[in-house]
């Protein structure tokens, strides 16, 4: 025998597996669907109803499973009286629903998405009434907003369907997120988001500073999700739902989320003025609105909505009166409504079903038609107006009964009976409207469709609902009764005052107003019929439609207002980014110095040396003179900066950094290749005229500022750089490097051993970046669409070919070939020795100035060389070099080398030293890590040719000279023509 | 000497980033090499100054590091000269394609409304 | 340093490397292999990762490995440091990249050169960097990645693409000579380039040294905040990610979380409680600057209007709600704080991904038509109003529902990890325990509640948009190998709601390790070890 605490947590999953079956059937499986959803809805109504006797006297069902115990945050199902309540209700309509929907829907309709959303939804709803953690409740709430957007999306190929459904979330589901911080806020009250402690602790929550804050946002999101003023105008436009949907979330669960939240939280929240004033003041203007709007609805489900609306507000009403008979009443009301408002919405159904409208006008003497039907909407609307003998009069008798009570005896109170009284005229009104004007009167003519009795099943949830009023009605104590006390108690606690569910108190007060509503309503039924027949719309209120506010301030916010802040705090230009990011480096570097002053200085350790002071004079001049050339005069601004790049160079041999000096060498000259390469293809710019007047002055400001920005981060790094070279050195762990670079690095050059053995993982970063460059140069020139200026063969090789062809004897490219013959030769000869060289820096990187890097960048140069002399054609067609293997390989050495490491058990890149006698050279310390240069070598050969010569090519694809067919079989088999 | 090499990097900084700030992408590389320049000479000063000091061993036996020129800056230089390099290429080409793309060498690929 | 285990510290970084180098021996141009190797790799990064992340949890500082290259004694050499931070950040990144490679089988690896060569290269300089404990080695990494990035961003050329790329890859070449800057002037003033040792010296340092090293270390920021894209740093971000390939858009997902990582590294570990005089300077600088991103992302997700833009400006949510976090200094924050870094990432990738399959089916354009329809009001009369549901293709359906389950992620609403991950970082800013809440813990509240809200407007509109007002629209031909990665990587938000328990507890031990710099510290310079010569092949 499983306990009863299981029962819970079935209840909870059934729909949610039933909603996941669904969602798999065939989109025409009507029946399947709805065997399933049904077979689901009455087992979790059974389980229910089975608990019955567990929380019959105050008892508590509870479940609890560990979720997030670092947040406090626990599954936690907790069944009482009011929650049994609710739940009867929600899988007991549930079921009824899903029987009307059988029949409803259209054979052609894809029911799985519809049942399986339907089905969800029911879970979400059976989530917030059993959660007994506030958080849980948060959880669920959300959901049955967004399923509830679903179900009214469902037929979303038209547009009020998608505008309703939208609306429908936005609108509750930032309710929810205000309610998440309310309820954020009572957990940081109490300590513990566990329902119990935070009912137990009412006196604690109302003494609190942050109580209003708290009940502010807690009542927003309980007021969204029950349509409350000034939020009712989502259900209206939810009506675009299917009718199934409109009866079971719009009328019988969805929208009572929000009260039974209320009614929930009353011990804790309740029993202030805040309470009173913000719950009752709303509700009591929804309920009047509600009323007199509903009364001049034409369409059907609007004028249900509508009243829906109305008696909502009328619960909420009864829920701010703050005393325990209003919260009894507002209970009893809750089930009333559901049942007659379902009823009544399945008969509109029906109506719109057979006859194919739910205008109102058109609509008339349907009686003859479908008799039952039309008993049951006609009984539903009784019990809806509060008619005697029905449910609703025992609830809004109740009602009156508590308005009548002195509250806080303020004037709206002293006048509130005769308020409500006038209210509940229009009730009475727009009830006597749906039966008369649909029902009665002569044959309707021009229907859409000739109405029927619709077949029995789709009648049978209607009578069902319907017959509930009516015993409710007549025999309340021995129907309703028990479980509305065990819901009572469930919120009251054990003291719950006297109150009577008899059919007939005698002629009190509220009885009389009840007549008074049903003679006023009536008469203002008769004033107003025969305006309504022609009339479409609203009097006097009908210029104030929420829908369009809504629309108008969500489209004004979330997209005028938005775009405009987007261009107003962004950017998309460079320039301004690059301002910023330099503004705010500056900022990071100069607070502290402004804050703790840069410190005392000792005197320099360097004597001034008049040369060096000389050279720097001219590097700096070249950096000035290259950052005015470099806009029109971009040769010349390259040269500058070559010299630059060399003075720097210069000062790197003065600071004994010969290391360094190689390879800025090397580098400088490979780099001023590639740019050179690039000038072909960057179309010359003509210097155009100054603009004056305001566009000359705004650039003339632009320079000014970006000239200060320039100064001020120049003289920031060089105060920057002073500050350190005047301050004494820290203790450095450099130190080691010098003392261990030959005994465990086995290398004299401590700079080499640093970058093949101590840190030889960075040169792995670094050549890896490297390579990864090369790569991305050459798959993006691969897609090169050189600019149309430049495509044009250049000038002077231009009148090269005109002499060339000119000449018989000569044929194109000659004048290239002869004036370029020396050079060709000497270039030629030079490769060997340049290899040489480049070898001869690899080997003796470790000891002395040189290492992989630099002799890659040399290797490269002289293959670089070859193709200048020779051209690109014939260097292909005799050597073939594969720079893409080149770099895999040398990166698999390099990688190789460090991981053979793992065989003698020891880290990554761990090298070992030993001699080796070489011919010639005598003794040279082999250290594996020289292996690991040999790597890098290789792949700084294959990563700078790759690049350069992906630049070489372009002018071998753009110029329109035919080529050579030998040239163009070898083009195809060098790689870089291959295209992968 | 301090105060020259604090100037030099100073005015290469300067340079660079005006440079940086302008609208074309030829001036933007420019920048960037400037900047690198001067990056490199800052990493290496903060190893102190010394001149005649290179981080090479006279003989095959462990050094005195008071002896010798901070060698750790100068391999971080080494590899920040690398990678500056590989950059340069990188932003050079992309320069290209996008001077071939948008028929503009302006950074934003079109003639600002200034 | 002899067990298996220590050597898998590095396989996250060798691992990809030897991929990428052999496709390249290969020639770098057979795909199916290259495929193979890829799709392999990545795979083998997850389960390493996993087996790491074990490793790191079952250790007792939650530190399993200092990890010391070449057998150097620390701090000299350069160290690899695994723990639970780490490792999480591990996973995280090599999931994202089997999702990504997976979905780019179908069509993207081919519409540029070395795709996958460049993917692997990519996932190694981000586990390096997440890997690294040393300041220029995390340099070298963060070039690694950055360089790759550059490729990616580029894969398949066109316009837009080099555009967006020329911009991120300038503001990104700045940022990293910043990088060099700092790092140097931090190595002129304490001597060290090791974290770890680096956190020890601190305190040490001489007063009038102290501003240089502020200022070191402020600069570094910077150069962490562009990559974390932080307002007004992140202008470049938006449009290189919408331009960028969608499976590299997914993977980039994880970038700005390397630099949130480092913060959250170096951060407490330099500048944490022990750090003297220095304190947790910069943390309101953090806190404002992470609100500023937030709200700045949420005004671009109302703003934009084709859905690419709208992840992208998510991504910038997503990191300025960690950053925000992590400046509020407390545990309980930075353990919320990367559980929905976790989520966030795992739904942006999902994100990227689904985008481009929703948008196959749609001529270009549809965005623009859909926001004339929001201004001037949707003409009901030309729409049909039958009352019969339109059969849903099983795509679209199966894309709908992803789409509604990103949604929910970005914007934090339930049942998805989103809404967990919100909520630890709310209860933690509304901290049970203290009595008073601060101005900045309320105004984290606000803005993050409303950037959800935000999120979840500006998605509807999209999603109705995009699924239900064209239902003309002809249905887009997926490919189960494209589908499949998406709903994997909402299966693993999914499942990140189920197991919160664990994840929680997981996230706040990181946090609280995190919190406790002095115990990284005394565990990595612990295992310094002398340079063992017996180790070595005498001469």
């Amino acid at each position: 025998m499983i306990s009863t605490e299981t029962f819970l947590i079935a209840v909870l999953a059934l729909p949610f597996v039933g909603s996941c079956l669904a969602i798999l059937f065939k989109a025409n499986a009507r029946n399947a669907e709805a065997y399933l959803a049904g077979v689901v809805a009455l087992v979790a109504l059974v389980l229910v109803l089975l608990t019955y006797p567990r929380v019959l006297d105050g008892g508590v069902l509870e479940y609890r499973a560990a979720w997030v115990p670092e947040l406090g945050l626990e599954l936690s199902l907790r069944m009482d009286g009011l929650a049994w309540l609710l739940a009867v209700l929600v899988t007991g309509i549930g079921f009824l629903v899903v029987l009307y929907a059988r029949y409803y829907m259209s054979p052609s309709d894809p029911v799985p998405r519809f049942f399986s959303f339907l089905l969800a939804f029911a879970g979400a709803m059976l989530g917030i009434v059993l959660s007994g953690n506030l958080i849980q409740l948060v959880f669920f709430w959300e959901l049955t907003s967004l399923f509830s957007f679903l179900l009214i999306g469902y037929w979303h190929q038209n547009a009020q369907a998608r505008d309703g459904a939208r609306m429908a979330l936005i609108i509750t589901a930032a309710g929810g997120l205000c309610l998440f911080a309310g309820v954020l806020i009572l957990g940081h009250i109490v300590g513990s988001y566990d329902l119990d402690r935070i009912l137990a602790s009412g006196a604690t929550i109302r003494a609190h500073s942050l109580y209003l804050p708290a009940l502010i946002l807690i009542l927003l999101g309980a007021l969204t999700k029950s349509a409350q003023f000034p939020f009712h105008f989502w259900l209206p436009h939810a009506m675009a739902a299917p009718t199934p949907v409109s009866a079971y979330l719009h009328s019988a669960t969805l929208v009572k989320a929000g009260v039974f939240l209320l009614v929930r939280l009353w011990p804790a929240l309740g029993g202030t003025n805040e309470w009173l004033w913000l719950v009752a003041s709303a509700g009591l203007i929804t309920f009047i609105l509600g009323a007199f709007i509903a009364v001049f609805q034409q369409d059907l489900k609007g004028l249900l909505a509508y009243s829906t609306i109305s008696h909502l507000g009328l619960i909420t009403v009864l829920i701010g009166l703050d005393t325990p008979l209003g919260q009894v009443a507002a209970i009893f009301h809750i089930v009333n409504h559901a049942t007659f408002k379902a009823s009544l919405f399945m008969a509109a159904g029906i109506i719109d079903h057979e006859a194919g409208t739910r205008d109102i006008r058109r609509l008339s003497g349907l009686w003859r038609f479908m008799p039952i039907t039309a008993t049951l909407a006609m009984v539903a609307a009784a019990a809806m107006a509060g008619v005697p003998l029905m449910n609703g009069f025992l609830s809004k008798e109740m009602f009156f009964a508590e308005t009548i009570e002195i509250h806080d005896n303020s004037i709206v109170d002293q006048m509130l009976p005769y308020i409500v009284t006038a209210a509940s005229m229009f009730t009475v009104a727009y009830s006597l409207r749906f039966i008369l004007d649909v029902f009665f009167g002569p044959d309707p003519e021009r229907l859409p469709r000739r109405p029927a009795e619709p077949p029995f099943l789709m009648r049978l949830p209607a009578e069902l609902l319907v017959l509930i009023c009516v015993v409710v009605g007549m025999a309340p104590a021995l129907t309703i009764g028990p479980p509305l006390a065990t819901a009572v108690r469930a919120v009251l606690g054990p003291v719950v005052p006297p109150y009577s569910l008899a059919v007939w108190h005698g002629f009190t007060p509220e009885f009389l107003m009840s007549l008074v509503a049903i003679a006023g309503g009536a008469t203002i039924y008769v004033l107003l019929r025969p305006y309504l027949r022609v009339y479409s719309g609203l009097p006097l209120l009908q210029h104030i439609n929420g829908q369009r506010i809504f629309d108008r301030v969500l489209l004004v916010v979330s997209w005028r207002l938005a775009r405009r802040l987007e261009s107003l705090l962004g950017t998309r230009r460079l320039q301004p980014q690059l301002q910023i990011l330099v503004c705010a480096a500056l900022v990071a570097g100069l607070a502290p110095l402004y804050v703790r002053g840069i410190g005392p200085t000792v005197s320099p350790q360097t004597t001034f040396d008049l040369v060096f002071a000389v050279i720097w004079a001219v590097g700096i001049a070249c950096a000035l003179a290259a950052a005015y050339q470099a806009k029109f005069h971009r040769l010349a601004a390259l040269m500058l900066v070559g010299a630059a790049g060399l003075v720097t160079c210069i000062s790197f041999v003065w600071l004994s950094a010969p290391d360094l000096a190689l390879t800025q060498l090397v580098v400088e000259t490979v780099t001023t290749v590639l740019l050179l390469l690039g000038l072909r293809w960057l179309p010359k710019r003509i210097q155009e005229s100054r603009p004056n007047g305001t566009g000359g002055r705004l650039i003339r400001w632009y320079r000014v500022r970006d000239f200060a920005i320039a100064v001020a981060s120049g003289s920031c790094l060089a105060a920057l750089a002073y500050a350190i070279m005047t301050h004494p050195p820290p203790e450095r762990i450099s130190g080691y490097f010098v003392e261990n670079a030959y005994n465990k690095g086995g290398g004299t050059n401590i700079v080499n051993v640093i970058l093949v053995d101590f840190r030889a993982f960075d040169t792995l970063g670094e050549i890896t970046v490297l390579g990864i460059v090369a790569l991305t140069v050459f798959a993006l020139l691969r897609r090169f669409r050189p600019a149309a200026e430049s495509i044009p063969v250049p000038g002077q090789q231009r009148v090269q070919d005109l002499f060339d062809d000119a000449s018989e004897t000569r044929q194109r490219g000659d004048t290239v070939k002869s004036t370029m013959a020396v050079p060709a030769v000497m270039m030629t000869a030079l490769f060997p020795v340049i290899g040489i060289a480049a070898l001869y820096l690899l080997l003796r990187g470790h000891d002395l100035p040189g290492g992989g890097f630099v002799a890659g960048v040399m290797m490269a140069t002289a293959f670089i060389l070859q193709y200048m002399a020779r051209g690109t054609i014939w260097v292909e067609a005799h050597l073939r070099v594969l720079p893409v293997r080149w770099m895999g390989t040398g990166l698999v050495m390099a990688a190789g080398v460090g991981a053979a490491a793992w065989f003698f058990n020891r880290p990554f890149l761990t090298s070992s030293v030993r001699y080796l006698d070489v011919p010639w050279v005598g003794a040279v310390p082999f250290a594996s890590a020289m292996l690991f240069d040999v790597g890098v070598f290789a792949l700084v050969v294959g990563a700078t040719v790759l690049m350069l010569i992906a630049i070489a090519h372009q002018s071998l694809r753009s110029t329109r000279t035919p080529r050579p067919v030998s040239s163009t079989v070898a083009l195809d088999e060098s790689p870089w023509a291959k295209v992968p | 000497m301090e105060i020259v090499l604090a100037l030099a990097i100073g005015v290469l900084t300067a340079s660079g980033v005006w440079l940086i700030l302008r609208p074309r992408t030829f001036q933007v590389i420019i920048g960037l090499s400037l900047l690198s320049y001067a990056v490199n000479l800052f990493i290496l000063v903060m190893g102190r100054l010394s001149s005649n000091a290179a981080p090479i061993l006279p003989i095959r036996a462990a050094g005195d590091p008071t002896q010798f020129a901070d060698p750790l800056p100068q391999a971080l230089v080494l590899t920040a000269i690398v990678i500056s390099f590989a950059t340069t290429a990188l932003f050079l080409v992309v320069l290209l394609a996008s001077r071939g793309l948008t028929g503009t060498d302006h950074v934003d690929g079109r003639e600002s409304e200034r | 340093m002899s067990s298996f285990a220590d050597h898998l510290t590095i396989a996250p970084v060798v691992l990809p490397l030897f991929a990428a180098a052999i496709m390249l021996a290969l020639g770098g141009d057979h795909r199916v292999l290259n495929a193979t190797l890829n799709v392999g790799s990545t795979a083998a990064l997850i389960a390493i990762a996993i087996v790491l992340l074990r490793a790191a949890d079952a250790a007792p500082l939650g530190l399993s490995a200092v990890y010391r290259l070449g057998n150097w004694p620390l701090p000299f050499g350069i160290d690899l440091v695994l723990d639970r931070l780490a490792a999480i950040m591990l996973l995280l990144a090599s999931v994202l990249g089997l999702a990504a490679v997976v979905f780019s089988l179908a069509r993207w690896h081919r519409v540029g050169a070395y795709f996958h060569p460049l993917v692997q290269l990519l996932l190694m300089g981000i586990n390096g960097a997440f890997l690294t404990g040393d300041l220029f080695n995390l340099f070298v990494f963060f070039e690694v990645l950055l360089a790759a990035s550059y490729g990616l961003a580029l894969h398949g050329s066109g316009s837009a693409r080099v555009m967006a790329g020329m911009h991120y890859i300038v503001v990104n070449l700045v940022a990293s000579l910043l990088f060099l800057i700092g790092v140097s002037l931090i190595y002129g003033v304490a001597g060290t380039l090791n974290m770890a040792d680096l956190a020890a010296r601190i305190p040490t340092i001489r007063s009038e040294d102290r501003a240089l090293l502020e200022a070191g270390a402020g600069i570094l920021g910077i150069a962490f905040l562009v990559k974390a894209g932080m307002w007004p740093l992140c202008f470049w971000l938006p449009d290189t990610y919408a331009a960028a390939p969608p499976p590299v858009a997914a993977l980039f997902a994880i970038l700005t979380k390397v630099g949130v990582y480092i913060l959250l590294r170096l951060w407490p570990l330099l500048f944490g409680g022990q750090a003297g005089a220095a304190g947790y300077f910069g943390g309101e600088g953090l806190l404002v600057g992470g609100l500023a991103t937030v709200a700045f992302g949420a005004i671009g997700i109302l703003a934009s209007q084709d859905l690419a833009r709208l992840a992208s400006y998510s991504v910038l949510v997503s990191s300025g709600t960690v950053l925000a976090a992590i400046g509020m200094e407390r545990t309980g924050m930075t353990g919320g704080a990367l559980f929905y870094l976790v989520s966030s990432t795992l739904g942006l990738a999902a994100l990227f991904l689904l985008i481009e399959l929703v948008e196959r089916g749609r001529e270009p354009g549809a965005d623009m038509l859909a926001v004339t329809r929001e201004l001037y009001g949707e003409e009901h009369e030309l729409e049909d109003t039958t009352h019969i549901g339109l059969v849903l293709p099983i795509t679209m359906g199966v894309l709908g529902l992803a789409f509604i389950c990103c949604a929910l992620v970005l914007a934090g609403l339930p049942p998805l990890s989103g809404f967990i991950g919100k909520f630890a970082l709310l209860t933690a800013a509304l901290n049970p325990q203290a009595d008073t809440i601060s101005v900045a813990a309320w105004c984290f509240i606000a803005v993050l509640i409303l950037s959800g809200l935000s999120t979840l407007i500006a998605m509807t509109r999209s999603g109705i948009n995009v699924f239900w007002a064209s239902p003309d629209r002809t249905v887009p031909r997926v490919r189960a190998i494209e589908t499949v990665p998406v709903v994997a990587l909402i299966l693993l938000c999914a499942v990140q709601t189920i197991e919160a328990g664990p994840m929680m507890r997981f996230m706040y031990a990181t946090a609280e390790s995190l919190h406790a710099p002095n115990q990284y510290v005394r565990s990595v310079l612990g295992s310094a070890g002398e340079a063992p010569k017996s180790q070595r092949v005498d001469q």
